[in-house]
């Protein structure tokens, strides 16, 4: 075949603008399937404040704690690899309120499930996964932090989550334990070694324990960062309690995960903090039961109160409050649905019944405090959705409690009510309750 | 969470109250009734009609006396009453006065009167007034010698945080106040308070810790009153050093040992022990034995203002001034151990602002001083200034254990 020069040259533009758009294409279609990864990171202003920040936006933690257990399941059950989904109706019923974030506390069995409920979640309700580990805590028979073998085992469990889900476009952060520092108190799984076992003081026996334990943290921490980049590592820890040992021992953790339970307030958290070990807060673990221990009956307006009451004082210490501390990222609640089996979890018949016996005392929540043996705090009925044991979509119907609606309202107009200071609505002990108490033996004094 | 119940238990301690009224271990025999005189059932405000005042109490017999001296506490066998004491009255012909002899007759080592409408209520029956539009009460007070020290005036507080009916609305309190052998007047401040419900209309609280060998003394001419120029009282700052304990009989003690924990039967506290002082004459004997009588084996004692506050009364002192708490202790015998000596701490509806953690602490047979650090802490809101707390699994036999000079710097 033969062609005139001046045909030549068209056909010539034709097969280069075909190839042009022919890599055109293969380069979009190529960017379709490589995931993603979001830059998280967390950004210090100059007055202090703290902002974590994701995709170059900032990003207030609006979370959960999630772990959809159905009725009569204990946590053994494996709800990654649940085949009715729950993560898709939940996921849908918390975009509608407002929730950005969930967190877990360790990741399942099956790293293709783990993905897809991360897939699932991302890119149908644009939420965000918190991935924790629990570095040990729960290993028998005791955390063995001071041991070289026990230290490099759980190193590889949480460096291989690390590895498998880095490049999840949903992942937000890594959470390393869960109140694991009471375990160096002795309060929780407690452990030692020789050389704490040598120490005749008590006290200094703690502190040994809190830096071993601390240090070991961190170690993981500088790991991780080499390993992924573009996430941010918590250290989750029980109330303030080692914080001061961890500020000189645990420098390369990023943010601090707190798990608190002091009622309607935080207290001097976020300014303690900032003088003690002065790194941003994620409040990943805190809210209020629904259960009136008092009056033996449901009370949604009263979680409904601390919980609004919880999230006015996360608003006010985020970045750039006037009169907040301005470390704060934000917070997880516990948590999302009602958990059936945690009253007496060794008692499988016990996992289909929602028990309302209380198994723990908290004077911040004091409504119903005057309790019979002040035990008010009732685990099965922290949801903010109540489960029913109605079937729906395979899974217990979800019955959102009223703190789902008073925070979403809350989420959707936050800044107004904190200039106000007054929330919309207030609670009141009903008249009944008013009339609470019962008499206890006493040692009285003036 | 269900795992971190220990913890929760653990440091809870501070939380599980053993909630005490001052009523308790009052006997209604022991009031010295008189017919009410003013309206037992109005709860109309009595400013509505442009009043600038309301009598508690200025003479006997007198038409504005609305309450009356019936609600006898503590160790009421203790008190005796002249209601038309001529002996030096600040105004008119009589004032009030009692004699408090601090023989613990009931076994309370305390004693009081609340002067009540009607009398002998306890906010089981309506007779409160609306006392809405008074911002003040006044009183004049004196003691025979100067030098009696009252733990505390208060207006209000009748069945607060109990199940009675008619709980008064507000309760405030001042104290404690070291009596001068001249009538001196002292005011109660209610701005801003809710005044809405008060059927304990006044009310004084005496010691035999800060009164030994008992006291006598005179009050005279209470009555609420409207003054506009008082505004809320803001809470002070308080100057260092703070006694939490200093000595028996002082009234530089500023908390009270209330707080009973755990097997609280298994405590037996003695804030005027003469074994071996620190430093003055007295330290606080602490005997923990291992009864264990409420099956908790551990015990533990809060101090507290008011006592029996576990964050239920709006109280708390201002002592963002302290960086640190310092106490003396020492053990029986040696080798006691303490799990916990603490500051603040308490948490309710009105919580602690921060707190401060030492221990374990093995205690010594001699006197050793221990610090609590608090700085970097907040501590303008404490209601629990001092605390400890052990167990039998450390202490197997119980443990005999002393305290002294225990003081915020």
């Amino acid at each position: 075949m033969f062609f005139r020069p001046g045909r030549e040259r068209k056909v010539m533009r034709k097969i280069y603008s075909g190839i042009f758009l022919l890599l055109i294409t293969a380069f979009i279609m190529g960017m379709g399937k490589a995931p993603v990864v979001s830059k998280v990171y967390i950004r210090k202003f100059d007055n202090g404040h703290y902002q974590l920040i994701v995709n170059k936006r900032p990003y207030i933690i609006k979370g959960v704690c999630y772990s959809p257990r159905p009725i009569g399941k204990n946590h053994e059950f494996d709800w990654w690899s649940d085949p009715n989904k729950p993560w898709i109706t939940d996921g849908r019923l918390m975009k509608a309120m407002g929730i950005n974030t969930i967190r877990v506390y360790q990741t399942g069995q099956n790293p293709d499930d783990v993905k897809k409920v991360i897939r699932d979640l991302y890119n149908l309700y644009g939420i965000r996964v918190i991935l924790g580990h629990w570095v040990g805590y729960w290993e028998y028979p005791c955390p063995l932090y001071g041991d070289k073998d026990f230290q490099d085992k759980i190193k590889k469990e949480v460096l291989d989550m690390v590895s498998l889900y880095k490049d999840e476009p949903g992942v937000l952060f890594w959470v390393l334990g869960n109140e694991n520092n009471y375990s160096c108190w002795g309060h929780v799984n407690p452990w030692s070694s020789d050389d704490i076992d040598k120490e005749p003081d008590p006290q200094k026996q703690k502190i040994m324990r809190a830096k071993i334990y601390y240090s070991y943290i961190n170690s993981i921490a500088k790991e991780i960062h080499a390993l992924d980049p573009n996430h941010p590592v918590a250290l989750g820890n029980g109330e303030l309690i080692g914080l001061d040992i961890a500020a000189g021992a645990c420098v390369d953790i990023d943010l601090i995960g707190c798990i608190i339970y002091r009622g309607k307030t935080f207290g001097n958290l976020f300014r303690s903090l900032k003088a003690t070990f002065d790194k941003p807060v994620a409040i990943i673990e805190f809210g209020a039961d629904a259960y009136d221990a008092l009056l033996k009956k449901e009370d949604q307006n009263m979680q409904a109160f601390f919980l609004e009451s919880q999230w006015r004082q996360i608003y006010q210490n985020l970045a750039n409050d006037k009169e907040g501390v301005g470390n704060c990222l934000g917070g997880t609640i516990f948590e999302w649905t009602d958990e059936w089996w945690k009253y007496n979890e060794s008692d499988p018949q016990g996992w289909g019944v929602h028990d309302t016996e209380s198994n723990w005392s908290n004077g911040s929540y004091y409504f119903d405090i005057t309790a019979p043996k002040n035990m008010n705090m009732n685990e099965e009925w922290f949801g903010i959705v109540a489960l029913s044991d109605k079937i729906e979509d395979g899974i217990n119907k979800r019955l959102p409690r009223k703190a789902y609606y008073v925070l979403r309202e809350f989420w959707r107009n936050p800044y107004r009510k904190i200039k106000g200071q007054k929330p919309k609505w207030t609670y009141k002990a009903k008249k009944t309750e008013k009339i609470r108490g019962q008499k206890i033996e006493l040692k009285s004094q003036p | 969470m269900k795992k971190f119940i220990v913890v929760s238990l653990l440091v809870l301690f501070a939380f599980s109250p053993v909630f005490a009224q001052e009523k308790a271990g009052v006997s209604s025999a022991a009031v010295t009734a008189e017919p009410a005189v003013a309206n037992t059932a109005s709860t109309a405000s009595v400013a509505s009609g442009n009043n600038k005042e309301f009598g508690v109490y200025s003479d006997k017999g007198a038409r504005d006396n609305h309450y009356i001296p019936s609600g006898w506490m503590g160790d009421y066998g203790d008190i005796k009453l002249n209601d038309q004491s001529t002996d030096n009255p600040h105004s008119g012909k009589a004032c009030i006065q009692f004699a408090y002899t601090a023989k613990k007759s009931q076994g309370q080592g305390w004693a009081g009167v609340y002067w009540q409408n009607p009398a002998n209520n306890w906010g089981t029956k309506k007779g409160g007034f609306d006392l809405t539009g008074m911002t003040k009460l006044t009183f004049w007070a004196r003691g025979a010698k100067g030098g009696e020290i009252l733990q505390k005036f208060k207006v209000g507080g009748i069945g607060m945080g109990t199940k009675v009916t008619y709980p008064d609305s507000a309760e405030v309190e001042i104290g404690p106040i070291e009596l001068t052998d001249t009538w001196k007047q002292y005011t109660i401040n209610l701005a801003g308070k809710d005044l809405s419900y008060i059927s304990g209309g006044f009310g004084w609280v005496a010691t035999a810790d800060l009164n030994p060998n008992g006291c006598i003394f005179y009050v005279d001419d209470i009555k609420f009153e409207a003054d506009l120029d008082i505004k809320p009282e803001a809470r002070k700052e308080e100057a260092m050093p703070f006694y939490v304990y200093a000595d028996r009989a002082t009234i530089n003690n500023h908390f009270i040992p209330s707080g009973y924990m755990g097997d609280y039967s298994d405590i037996k506290c003695d804030a005027a022990s003469k074994e071996d002082p620190y430093l003055g004459d007295s330290c606080i004997k602490i005997v923990y034995n291992n009864k264990v009588s409420q099956g908790s084996r551990w015990a533990g004692i809060y101090w507290q203002n008011p006592a029996n506050n576990w964050g239920t009364v709006d109280r708390g002192f201002n002592l963002a001034k302290a960086t640190k708490l310092t106490f003396w202790a020492r053990g029986a015998k040696g080798g006691e151990r303490i799990e916990e000596f603490k500051a603040g701490g308490i948490m309710g509806e009105f919580s602690d602002s921060d707190s401060g953690v030492i221990g374990p602490v093995v205690l010594n047979k001699e006197w050793t001083q221990y610090t609590i650090d608090l700085k970097g802490k907040d501590m303008s809101y404490i209601i629990g200034g001092f605390c400890w707390a052990t167990n039998l699994d450390v202490n197997p036999e119980g443990a005999t254990f002393y305290l002294d000079e225990i003081k915020y710097e």
